[in-house]
């Protein structure tokens, strides 16, 4: 399911890798810059005002993965059976935990950072440090969670869209969330050959997205922003579809047009009127909204209590499971 | 006594008026639901003939299911913006036909294998402006669940799909900067080419 890999934590991923190089290609890419083709400036995106860099770093990335990333990926996919591939990614996918569970607590989602933490508990010692995720096996689905989702939830602005070298995609908020979730991983403070795996892992594991830009994209650079973009903050926003929000846009644009082809008069007139009416909606939008976040913050302090209760028993859960294992 | 018999009777009644109106609605035009289940119905049955199908076998298969529940010349139209009106005529109705093939060729290429995939249908809700989002999500087996949001216009009698959000990826967004991007920045013919190129790749593998 290609669909499947190309949304899901790969992006993530990609921009951890190879972190810590960036004063090396600050150096190198002076030289890029000034070979950077034909610009020709086009409406400037509101989301991406440094377009014109973040091509130029879009290409450099790519060449880096090309010429260096994927050639080592391959040959490491090549060369290992898929059973340690495996390994490999829930014993680094499994210390990601660890920030996944500060990051519940930080956002007030103290059920789940019960789930999370009973999932890290459970990997930890009956899947071998990690190595099986039995977890998932007992119905403990990973979340995604991290400090840059944890900003946006307190209410940071997104800010621009930035690619930076080695890293790849990210926002202006994106780059303290990075930091943050860095200095959380226990991977970075153990040696040079751990994290180079851990990249290695990084890298085999996004294939999937990488090849689904290539056979799908029209303009590689703009599909990755844009489905970076909404991919986040479908994180942020812990999957709910704003049915209200960019979708309405298109609807009005499609009636627009339809009404222009009639007559170009009265579709003025709409577009007049509609725009009057959608402005107090919109704050009542807005006013509601903040109630409901007073709402969930008080309604998420209450549950943890009932969290406490809900991991004791997915612990006796889980533990009445691996008693049924023995006696198979 | 006389209020309980009442009360049945308006119980008979309105058990009445619903069979009818769900026959109804069985006979007459599909609602949003039904529109997308069955496509996703059809969607599943050529996953699980993929392999034999070969590309061109899916393409075949799909042609019909694709374009009787999308509602294309619609999709072609929002994908392309404020740009739409600057084409002519014969270059409106070339995008819409090269974007129709598109379509179908990328849902022939990407769902090629079956693996006990299912769809499941969560629920359904009305936006402001007369549309209906279907929320479904598609299991895989030993993978996360992957949601499928279904964005439905009414066309005549019918219902069809105009975005597809992959798990908050709106397909429609996506393509929307994509292509009005290149019509700036290349202009149309250069965005046809690359229709047509994604086209072929699809069908080589």
């Amino acid at each position: 399911m290609l669909m499947n890999k190309l949304n899901g934590n790969r992006y993530g991923k990609i921009k951890q890798t190879l972190s810590g190089m960036l004063i090396g290609a600050a150096v190198t890419l002076s030289g890029c810059a000034s070979t950077g083709g034909v610009e020709q400036q086009v409406e400037a995106n509101p989301v991406d005002p440094y377009e014109g860099f973040n091509r130029k770093m879009y290409v450099f990335n790519d060449t880096v993965d090309d010429y260096v990333a994927k050639p080592i990926s391959d040959a490491y996919k090549f060369i290992t059976p898929q059973f340690v591939q495996t390994g490999v990614f829930n014993f680094f996918n499994n210390l990601k935990n660890i920030n996944i569970v500060l990051n519940d607590v930080l956002q007030a989602k103290f059920q789940q950072s019960a789930h999370d933490t009973g999932r890290f508990a459970i990997n930890t010692t009956v899947g071998l440090a990690g190595l099986f995720d039995v977890a998932k096996q007992f119905g403990l689905e990973q979340n995604e969670e991290d400090f840059e989702q944890t900003l946006a939830v307190w209410g940071v602005p997104q800010g621009s869209y930035l690619v930076l070298p080695f890293l790849g995609p990210t926002t202006a908020r994106g780059i303290p969330g990075s930091i943050f979730d860095t200095a959380a991983n226990p991977v970075t403070y153990v040696g040079a050959p751990v994290q180079l795996v851990s990249m290695l892992n990084s890298r085999a594991n996004a294939e999937g997205a990488l090849k689904f830009i290539d056979e799908a994209a029209l303009d590689p650079y703009v599909f990755t922003r844009e489905s970076f973009l909404q991919w986040r903050h479908s994180l942020a926003a812990d999957g709910k579809v704003d049915v209200s929000d960019d979708l309405l846009d298109f609807e009005e644009e499609a009636l627009e047009d339809d009404v222009n082809a009639t007559s170009g008069q009265t579709a003025a007139a709409e577009q007049d009127a509609s725009g009057n009416t959608t402005n107090p909606k919109a704050f009542a939008l807005k006013l509601s909204a903040d109630n409901k976040e007073f709402e969930q913050v008080s309604n998420s302090f209450s549950s943890t209590a009932q969290s406490f209760d809900a991991t004791a028993k997915s612990f006796e859960e889980a533990s009445n499971k691996i008693d049924q294992l023995k006696f198979k | 006594m006389v209020l309980r018999s009442i009360k049945l009777a308006l119980v008979l009644v309105w058990y009445f008026l619903a069979t009818a109106t769900a026959y109804a609605q069985e006979e007459g035009a599909a609602t949003a639901r039904q529109v997308v289940e069955k496509f996703q119905a059809e969607l599943i049955e050529v996953m699980k003939n993929g392999k034999q199908l070969g590309y061109a076998g899916r393409y075949e298969k799909l042609k019909d299911p694709v374009s009787n529940s999308h509602d294309l010349t619609k999709i072609a139209r929002i994908v392309v913006g404020k740009e739409w009106e600057k084409l002519s005529e014969d270059q409106q109705q070339n995008l819409v036909d090269v974007f129709s093939r598109l379509s179908i060729a990328s849902y022939a290429h990407n769902f090629k294998e079956y693996s006990g995939e299912s769809f499941v249908f969560d629920s359904e809700e009305e936006t402001a402006r007369g549309g209906v989002v279907v929320h479904s999500h598609l299991v895989v087996p030993g993978e996360k669940d992957v949601k499928f949001d279904y964005m439905l216009k009414e066309k005549g009698p019918s219902w069809r799909i105009i975005n597809i959000i992959a798990n908050g990826v709106s397909d429609l967004a996506l393509k929307r900067s994509e292509y009005t991007a290149i019509l700036q920045r290349e202009g149309f013919d250069a965005l046809i080419a690359k229709i047509n190129e994604k086209i072929d790749n699809y069908s080589k593998q």
